[in-house]
């Protein structure tokens, strides 16, 4: 089966849909170990991104262009430290699904690949130092793991959806080593990191609809 | 939470409307940008300056646009870095034929947004050059400057390059003293009293009634030690002693003061504390070239202040003796 365009379009509604429901959740995990606003920055720039989606010429059925339009979005008027990763990351998973109107489950799986390398490359992020980097790592490793030993669709997403949420804990129990928090050191210990919290709320909502009968 | 604003998610904008009305002799909006500008630019011929950052530091950054300090201002959020598309439009507003120096305080957010403005507006063939202000002794070791936060710092850089641009200097030269004023800039924060967070309601963080912290940042980022209150004679001590070990500041050293309010502390509170950093720099035979202050980069109405000392040499003890004429910060 294929991912359509109307599908990833309809991902960027429900990725609203569940950031305006985790809104206060979200500025209330950046409490500790930030300014507890990262509910609020993450909608804001997803509200942007809802604007371009539904701007996006009637059918054109690109979904490469698609995720650059969002991308741009975001880096254009999201802000914060936020803005340039999302940002990055959409832009870099729009480049390499360019001129398809359908995504197989390869394509899923090399969209989010080059997702985590927009990260990374942006945020010179790793693995272990509290980022929404330890949400989207393990996920695509999960994805990749699903392809290579030919699981079917739906066991890939749900099983990757499941190694996102293990992977922002995890952040709970880190050492913060990036951003405003690593100002805390030893006290940003106990805390889920926001950024990883939101990105998995991102990547769930994108996966579920993928799904969606 | 006790302030008077209406509600939190319009409280920038309607801050710069009110700002924008006072002053409307200095400063201008841009019509489609959340972008502050001098009244007059660009500026044919001169160097433009773009600096920037989140909201909540009043009178930074936007009391510091006009002449001989800086063309245009990105405003963000409270306490988060402006988007790409804001610097942009900041850089584009601002060029005058010679190009913009982007001056911002070393923190990821602001560093990626201004930088990746940077890049687009380079492909436009504007010349642009940074520097990145890391003046908080109490971020980083000294062995990871690259990893120290930029604070109160940040208005000695403004009045630096402000100055040479109105001089006619080129990008490279404002590139050169604005790193070097920057690189003798060492600067040091207390607060005992938290902001509080307009959109949560919630202080920036939680300390005790009887604690003060030691290197606190302007978001309310913890420093290097909390304490137990001090008289101000000891907490300056403490601070003055830690920036001057860091440059370090020596003996026949001239320096200009910064004493930083960092929102509800007193001006009384803040002249009896540059009284002793006065006695300890005589006491190191470090001279005072020029003293300022007062609230000049608040962290809303955090309780607690500043200091900042900058090594002065002969180009930066004139640059700091020009005159400029910005909303909030005016020399004759």
């Amino acid at each position: 089966m294929g991912v359509s365009f109307e599908r990833v379009k309809m991902a960027f509604v429900r990725i609203l849909e569940e950031l305006e429901k985790n809104r206060q959740y979200l500025n209330d995990l950046d409490a500790p170990i930030g300014d507890s606003d990262h509910g609020d920055s993450v909608t804001n720039a997803f509200r942007k991104v809802k604007e371009a989606v539904d701007k996006y010429p009637e059918g054109d059925r690109d979904i490469g262009k698609l995720l650059q339009e969002v991308g741009k979005s975001i880096i254009f008027s999201g802000g914060a430290a936020m803005g340039p990763l999302y940002g990055t990351a959409f832009m870099d998973a729009g480049k390499v699904v360019s001129g398809k109107p359908e995504l197989t489950p390869q394509d899923v799986v090399t969209m989010w690949e080059a997702f985590a390398g927009g990260i990374a490359r942006r945020g010179n992020a790793k693995m272990g130092e509290k980022t929404m980097y330890d949400t989207i790592y393990p996920m695509v490793e999960s994805l990749k793991a699903s392809l290579a030993a030919g699981e079917g669709f739906e066991e890939m997403i749900t099983r990757a959806i499941e190694r996102a949420r293990q992977g922002m804990e995890s952040t709970k129990d880190m050492l913060s080593l990036r951003g405003r928090s690593s100002r805390l050191g030893e006290r940003s210990i106990g805390h889920i990191d926001p950024g990883a919290a939101s990105s998995f709320i991102v990547i769930k909502a994108f996966l579920e609809t993928l799904l969606e009968k | 939470m006790k302030k008077f604003i209406n509600h939190p998610e319009n409280l920038v904008e309607e801050m710069l409307e009110g700002f924008v009305k006072a002053n409307v002799d200095k400063v201008r909006r841009l019509p489609t940008e959340r972008v502050l500008v001098r009244k007059d630019a660009p500026v044919k011929g001169k160097v433009g300056i773009v600096t920037g950052g989140g909201s909540g530091h009043k009178p930074a950054f936007i009391g510091y646009i006009g002449k001989g300090l800086v063309d245009a201002v990105a405003v963000g959020d409270i306490f988060a870095a402006p988007p790409v598309q804001r610097v942009y439009e900041a850089i584009k507003a601002v060029d005058g034929g010679k190009g913009v120096l982007l001056c911002l305080g070393n923190y990821s957010g602001d560093v990626m947004n201004f930088g990746m403005a940077a890049e687009l507006a380079q492909a436009e063939g504007i010349p642009i050059e940074s520097v990145i202000v890391n003046d908080d002794v109490a971020s980083s070791p000294k062995d990871r400057m690259d990893n120290r936060r930029g604070v109160a710092g940040e208005v000695i850089l403004w009045k630096v390059v402000g100055a040479l641009a109105e001089e006619g200097a080129d990008l490279a030269k404002m590139k050169e003293v604005g790193t070097r004023a920057v690189f003798n800039t060492r600067s040091l924060g207390v607060a005992h009293t938290p902001c509080i967070m307009p959109s949560s309601g919630k202080p920036s963080f939680e300390i005790g009634e009887d604690e003060m912290e030691i290197g606190v940042g302007h978001h309310g980022e913890p420093g290097i030690q909390r304490m137990k209150m001090m008289s101000a004679d000891e907490v300056t001590e403490l601070m003055t002693l830690k920036v001057i070990e860091d440059l370090p500041f020596k003996s026949g050293d001239e320096v200009t003061v910064l004493i930083n309010g960092l929102g509800s502390t007193s001006l009384l509170e803040m002249y009896i504390s540059f009284r002793k950093v006065a006695q300890i720099l005589a006491d190191h035979s470090i001279k005072i070239h020029r003293t300022y202050i007062g609230e000049f980069f608040t962290s809303m109405e955090m309780g607690g202040f500043s200091v900042t000392l900058t090594k002065m040499d002969d180009e930066l003890k004139r640059l700091m003796d020009a005159p400029c004429n910005g909303v909030h910060f005016i020399q004759h």
